[in-house]
C-alpha cells in the first residue's frame, strides 16, 4: 500500500502528501475559503447519509446509529475532514446489467431506463487546479444530462451521489444547481436529503455508510429504488416520500477530476 | 544527516533541473517561449499551448497558500514526529502552484492566501526541500 501511494504520488510524497483524501482535503479547505462551508455544512450529509444506512440490512452502519455529536467527537483524518467525512473501504462488488428496452421488457425485475447522460473531465491535477471550489465538472456534466433527457432539476425526484468524501456530495450538488455557492447548509439543515426529506439523497447509506463501490454505489441504488426493491428504506410511503419517477446519479473520478452525470426514469 | 527517514525525489529527465535548482536553493521553473505559461511541475511540453520551446526563470520565492491541508496520521512513518503538520499548495508570485510544507507556525495559523515565503531545508546531500514560512 506504501509503495503504491510512493509510485502514485511522484513528489508529492516528499512533503508527506498521500493519497485522495489528502486532495480532496486540498479542495475542500479552499472551498471553505471560497464560500460559506466547512463542517457545520458536512455534518448534515454524514448524519443524513447514516439515517438511511439505517433502514438497510446491507450498510456497512446499518446498526450504528450516528449524531451531530458522534460526528464532532470522531478523530481528524486530514484537516479539514474527520472520520465521517470519509467513505468506507470495502471488499465486495455491485453489477448492473445494461440491454436494450426492447428485450428488458420480458425480463423478471421493471427495467429502469437511462433519459440522459453527460461528462465532463476538468482533468488538472489538484496541485494546478483552480476548479477545486467549482465549478467542477458536475456543472457541464449535470447540463448535458439534464438537456438530453429534456427535464429540470425540478423534475428529479432524488439523487444518489458519488460521495467518496461529504465535501463531494455538497459541490456536485451545488453544480448541478440544487443551491448556489454557500447556501449548502440552509439548503440540507431540514433533514432535506434523509428518510421524510423533500430531495432523498444517498438512500443506501452511499459510500460514506452502506459501502464503497466507486461509481457503482450511486447508480446502483438509483436503479434499485426505480425498480422498487430497496424494502424498508424504498422511497415513497415507506420513508415518508415522494414515490420517485427519475433519479439523477453521479460519479467522480481523480480528485474532482472527471465527472458523469445520469438520469434514469422508471419505465 | 543521515538518519533522513522520509521518501526522495524521483529524479527524472522532465524534474532534474528543478531539484538541481533547488540544491542551489533557487526555485527554477519552466517558462512557455510561446506562451508565456510557468509551471510546475516541469514537463515536456506546455498544458495551455503544447509549446515546446522553453526558458527556466527563477522564482523570487514568494506567494500565496492557494490551499492547504493538516495532517494528523502519518502514512508514512518518517512523518510521525511531525504531526500535525501542514501540505499546502501555494501560489507563486511568477504563477506556478506547488506543492510544498508550510513551517515556521503553527497548523491553525495557516490560512489561504496568508503571504509565504521559500525557506530551504537541506535534508541530504544530494536534496533540498523548498518549503514555505509566513512573511509580513
Amino acid at each position: 500500500m506504501r509503495r503504491m501511494l510512493l509510485e502514485r504520488n511522484a513528489d508529492d510524497a516528499v512533503f508527506g502528501h498521500f493519497g485522495a483524501v489528502a486532495g480532496y482535503a486540498l479542495a475542500a479547505r479552499r472551498a471553505m475559503h471560497t464560500f460559506r462551508t466547512g463542517p457545520e455544512t458536512w455534518k448534515h450529509i454524514a448524519v443524513g447519509q447514516r439515517k438511511w444506512a439505517n433502514l438497510n440490512p446491507t450498510a456497512t452502519m446499518y446498526d450504528r446509529p450516528m449524531n451531530f455529536e458522534d460526528y464532532y467527537s470522531a478523530r481528524w483524518i486530514i484537516e479539514p475532514f474527520r472520520l465521517f467525512d470519509a467513505c468506507l473501504m470495502t471488499d465486495g462488488g455491485r453489477a448492473i446489467i445494461i440491454t436494450s428496452a426492447e428485450r428488458a421488457r420480458d425480463l423478471r425485475h421493471p427495467p429502469v431506463l437511462i433519459m440522459g447522460m453527460g461528462q465532463h473531465n476538468p482533468s488538472e491535477d489538484v496541485q494546478q487546479a483552480t476548479h477545486l471550489a467549482g465549478p467542477t465538472g458536475a456543472k457541464r456534466a449535470g447540463e448535458m444530462a439534464l438537456r438530453m433527457a429534456g427535464i429540470t432539476l425540478d423534475d428529479i425526484d432524488a439523487c444518489e451521489i458519488y460521495d467518496c468524501f461529504t465535501y463531494t456530495v455538497e459541490i456536485t450538488l451545488q453544480d448541478y444547481g440544487f443551491f448556489g455557492p454557500g447556501e449548502g447548509e440552509d439548503w440540507f439543515k431540514d433533514g432535506t436529503i434523509e428518510p421524510g426529506g423533500k430531495m432523498p439523497v444517498n438512500t443506501s447509506g452511499g459510500q460514506l455508510s452502506e459501502g464503497y463501490f466507486m461509481g457503482l454505489t450511486p447508480l446502483s441504488e438509483g436503479a434499485m429504488q426505480l425498480m422498487g426493491r430497496c424494502g424498508k428504506r424504498q422511497l415513497g410511503p415507506v420513508t415518508h416520500t415522494k414515490s420517485p419517477e427519475i433519479i439523477l446519479c453521479s460519479d467522480n473520478g481523480g480528485i474532482l477530476q472527471t465527472h458523469s452525470c445520469i438520469i434514469l426514469r422508471r419505465s | 544527516m543521515g538518519d533522513y527517514n522520509k521518501p526522495l525525489p524521483n529524479v527524472n529527465g522532465d524534474s532534474k533541473e528543478f531539484w538541481i535548482g533547488c540544491k542551489a536553493h533557487e526555485l527554477r521553473f519552466q517558462k512557455c517561449k510561446a506562451c508565456g505559461h510557468v509551471r510546475w511541475p516541469a514537463s515536456i511540453f506546455c498544458p495551455l499551448c503544447f509549446g515546446r520551446e522553453t526558458e527556466w526563470i527563477i522564482s523570487e520565492g514568494k506567494g500565496r497558500v492557494y490551499s492547504f491541508a493538516v495532517y494528523h496520521i502519518a502514512y508514512h512513518p518518517g512523518f510521525e514526529s511531525e504531526l500535525p503538520y501542514v501540505v499546502a499548495i501555494v501560489e507563486l508570485e511568477e504563477g506556478p502552484h506547488i506543492l510544498t510544507n508550510i513551517i515556521g507556525c503553527q497548523p491553525d495559523e495557516v490560512t489561504c492566501e496568508m503571504r509565504v515565503e521559500v525557506i530551504w531545508e537541506d535534508i541530504i546531500e544530494e536534496f533540498s526541500l523548498p518549503k514555505f514560512r509566513p512573511c509580513g
